[in-house]
């Protein structure tokens, strides 16, 4: 380990103050990242990391904040992003950019200049220098790749590429494991670990307590726009980050919840469930059948691209499927969203921004849209029922927002979770799937959505959950059911799984799959 | 410039509430938010303008002309706000208009037809039209930009197949009747329809359940289908309602000019999409109010009319709509970024305009 009393920081802050129209996001924060760590930046949504990072990384310029940055013991101000990149800092961005109709060299030295002669593009020394990227990272990309054909788990580390061939002195890395599966996850701490190795600094941002304690050496937990804890590594404890992150000790993270009985009359019924792949997203679903009861709480585990989340959308009618579906008993044909909210199912999209809010109106609408039948009379809005309802629901589900005519877009995720999970209560379902229910939302909002999942399912609602956190699904669900590659591959009651058994579960259904394909090809040939 | 000097206003007033009264400052963001007042400001600063260059700008006559056009072009731009509000929007208005027109009056002349029932012929040919382009647009995902240009050549095609380039003429006395008709104001059947269109439209986009699935099925057609709308029946509705209207607006120039003429409509889309524009109706779906788009339509008249009236050349009243059509997108945008402030920008945010408020 470097001597940390002697090296000034690589990035430092001082009393960073920062505030939008009157609100304080920053109160004050003194925050420093020493040579060769990995630093977790903690904290809930609305405490300020996203804030920091943009000051960090000059998207707030200079003089919209108070306070100093020092790179190297030395003060800089950035006036823009270039220029925090020519200081040393890099940048990872959370949402994947990259320009998919370029190849993946070109994409790692996009914005670099002086490749070639002027402005004449040397191909192959771009290519040789990116492929040194990759070696230098342990990945056997090959630079001449369209970025269109990788995963986006690939695309992922083909940005970090990027910001690494700017050869900063520190790589911010925003929320990296966010749409990674587990794999993915591991295979990007190599990265990290082996970058570590080679001396980089390392700002890690994240909302995931086990990946703090797997990686990184030191942390900052904001809280409402101050440093509310900084913790060494000798000092990690689950239970003291969430202190740190809400403010109060959260007792259990996943309420208790009894299963129905076994005999219980299942309320959905899904037989011999197939979907067809789509190229490059997944491999399809086969044959996968499967009960729910009324107050059970089924999980599916699964890595991305397993088939898990096709499952939800054939049962809701977004992908076409084969196969049987039937609640209560009664088979239903789910062509259309509408043909699964007639059988009384409701699905909680993974992505909000993309498949949930809807921008163009405010919260109340964005609740009740769908569910206005019930709050009209001969098609006219009964805007004093709509106002109640929507009140009653904020309330049921602690939305906070200024008014049902707030808009949706100066929310934070977790109440935008909220809104959603009152938008689809709304409906009244008996069969709710839930896609990645906890996706984005902080620690305090995490345990609200769990408790709320264990009420639902104590009034008889039958539930599917889908989450990327292996632990999270095997934590909140009565019953686990595992996918791997399209095929139901193993079932856990509650309490008998864990993490590693489900992987385990899963890496030995893939290599069965992957021999019996072996012995086909075989045979075949 | 009105609307930029309006702009700043809006602005020092917002950040001069802090402190005082949440409930206030709420109330006068939502007021500002709402995209008609901006432009309802900037239509009585023209106005103002206008009438002190000249005063005969509001004589009796002028304010007549200035309806008349607008009573036209406004039942179109009716039907064009609810497509828009629905994520689409119809080039081939201006076609569908003259074809309707000369269908009709074909109808009743060629085929000797009764006069309601050429009417309805009419009518069925825009809601016709419509539903064509609503079909190729939901169905084989063509873009409406490309569907609804292919079909404003076709129209005028057809328009000159079935008169043969010649107006339809005379026709029945009872159509110049309706056309010569005073009404209110000296104003005649167009403009009672077009008022009574105009108030039913704008209740159905703001009170009921219809309207409300619009704003959703062009705000995120996705999110729209997964709450068990019917997309595609929404938008096929509206291409269908536009063509319709515009078979109306046609034959109301009809009418008016007791003639089949193949040049009713001509140029019109533009118009009425460029006056809807201005009034904050956005081209990108599920944003803009009824009254927004029709005092954007009468904006651009104003502008066009005061012109003419205080004596300026013809050919800069083409220069000012296009330059206040640029402007007052650009200023929708930078209003929208304001009150959006702190969300990112990356989402498509247009949560300015609110259908479910109340008239306040």
């Amino acid at each position: 380990m470097t001597d940390l009393s002697t090296a000034p920081p690589v990035i430092q802050t001082r009393a960073i103050v920062k505030s939008f129209s009157g609100v304080q996001a920053l109160r004050g924060v003194d925050f420093a990242v020493h040579p060769g760590e990995i630093h977790a930046l903690l904290g809930q949504n609305g405490a300020g990391k996203s804030t920091l990072v943009k000051i960090l990384n000059g998207v707030h310029k200079a003089g919209s904040y108070s306070g100093e940055i020092l790179v190297d013991g030395k003060p800089v101000t950035f006036a823009s992003t270039s220029e925090a990149r020519a200081c040393g800092v890099g940048y990872v961005p959370q949402e994947i950019e990259v320009l998919e109709q370029l190849t993946v060299a070109e994409n790692v030295f996009a914005g670099h200049t002086g490749l070639g002669r002027g402005p004449i593009i040397n191909r192959r020394r771009m290519e040789q220098e990116a492929r040194a990227l990759f070696d230098e990272l342990g990945l056997s990309i090959d630079p001449r790749m369209l970025v269109a054909s990788l995963t986006s788990a690939q695309r992922h580390l083909v940005m970090i590429a990027r910001a690494l061939s700017f050869k900063p002195r520190v790589l911010m890395l925003d929320e990296p494991t966010a749409s990674l599966s587990g794999v993915e996850v591991e295979r990007l701490f190599s990265v990290l670990r082996r970058l570590k190795a080679q001396g980089k600094t390392m700002i890690f941002i994240t909302h995931r307590l086990p990946e703090v304690l797997a990686i990184c050496d030191r942390a900052t937990v904001l809280r409402d726009g101050r440093v509310a804890a900084a913790i060494e590594r000798e000092d990690f404890d689950e239970e003291q980050f969430i202190y740190a992150m809400s403010g109060q000790k959260l007792q259990r993270l996943y309420p208790h919840h009894d299963a129905p009985p076994a005999e219980t009359r299942p309320l959905l019924q899904v037989k011999n469930l197939s979907i067809a792949g789509r190229f490059g997203v997944n491999r399809g679903v086969s044959d996968v059948s499967f009960d729910v009861r009324p107050g059970e709480i089924l999980g599916l585990a699964g890595l991305l691209g397993s088939g898990r989340t096709e499952i939800l959308h054939a049962i809701y009618g977004r992908v076409p499927y084969s196969g049987e579906i039937a609640v209560d008993g009664a088979p239903v044909a789910i062509r259309t969203a509408a043909d699964a909210r007639a059988a009384g199912i409701a699905l909680l999209t993974e992505d909000r921004k993309r498949d949930g809010l809807l921008f163009n109106l405010p919260v109340g609408a964005n609740i009740t849209i769908g569910n206005l039948t019930k709050l009209s009379s001969h098609g006219m809005v009964r805007e004093g029922r709509e106002k109640n309802a929507v009140l009653a629901a904020m309330r049921a589900l602690n939305v906070k927002a200024r008014s049902p005519q707030a808009s949706v877009a100066h929310l934070s995720g977790g109440n935008q979770q909220k809104l959603l999970f009152a938008r689809v209560l709304m409906s009244a379902p008996r069969v709710l799937l839930l896609d990645e229910p906890t996706k984005g939302v902080d620690a305090a909002t995490r345990a609200e959505i769990y408790r709320l999942i264990v009420d639902l399912a104590d009034k008889g609602v039958a539930l599917v959950v889908v989450a990327s956190e292996l632990e999270e699904v095997i934590g909140i669900a009565d019953r686990c059911l595992v996918v791997a590659d399209g095929r139901l591959v193993g079932e856990f009651q509650r309490g008998e799984g864990s993490e590693d058994k489900v992987l385990r579960t899963i890496t030995a259904a893939q290599a069965e799959m992957q021999r019996a394909a072996l012995a086909n090809a075989g045979h075949a040939g | 410039m009105e609307r930029e000097d309006n702009m700043e206003r809006t602005v020092e007033r917002d950040s001069g509430f802090e402190g005082s009264g949440r409930a206030l400052r709420d109330r006068l963001t939502r007021l500002v938010a709402v995209g008609e007042v901006g432009v309802l400001l900037a239509l009585i600063v023209l106005v103002a303008f206008f009438y002190m260059m000249e005063p005969a700008f509001l004589s009796e006559r002028n304010i007549r002309a200035i309806l008349r056009v607008v009573s036209f072009i406004g039942i179109i731009a009716i039907g064009q706000t609810i497509l828009l509000v629905c994520g689409e929007f119809d080039l081939s208005v201006g076609a569908v208009a003259g074809l309707s027109a000369v269908c009709s009056a074909k109808l009743m002349t060629a085929l000797a037809l009764p006069v309601p029932l050429a009417l309805l012929g009419g009518v069925m040919v825009g809601a016709g039209v419509g539903l064509v382009n609503g079909l190729v647009v939901v169905k084989l995902k063509i873009p409406a930009f490309i569907q609804t240009l292919g079909m404003l050549f076709i129209g005028q095609g057809l328009i000159q197949v079935v008169t043969n380039g010649y107006p339809v003429y005379p026709l029945p006395p009872i159509i110049s009747d309706i056309g010569y008709a005073s009404i209110i104001f000296g104003l005649g059947w167009s403009f009672v329809f077009f008022v009574i269109a105009a108030l039913g439209a704008d209740f159905v986009l703001r009170r009921t359940v219809l309207g409300r699935n619009m704003y959703a099925t062009g705000g995120n057609p996705e999110v729209a289908r997964l709450v068990g709308i019917d997309t595609n029946r929404y938008k096929i509705g509206a291409f269908m309602t536009v063509g319709a209207l515009a078979a109306i607006a046609g034959m109301f120039v009809m009418a008016d000019l007791a003639s089949g003429t193949t040049s009713i409509g001509s140029g019109w889309e533009l118009n009425v999409i460029a006056g809807v524009v201005v009034g904050g109706v956005s081209l990108f779906g599920g944003a803009g109010t009824m009254a927004g788009g029709l005092i954007g339509v009468l904006l651009l008249q104003v502008v066009t009319s005061g012109l003419v009236v205080v004596g300026v050349n013809a050919n800069w009243q083409q220069i000012a709509v296009g330059v206040i059509m640029v402007m007052a997108v650009g200023l929708d945008i930078l209003r929208r970024r304001f009150f959006i402030a702190g969300s990112g920008g990356a989402q498509p945010v247009a949560a300015s305009t609110e259908p479910a408020a109340k008239p306040s």
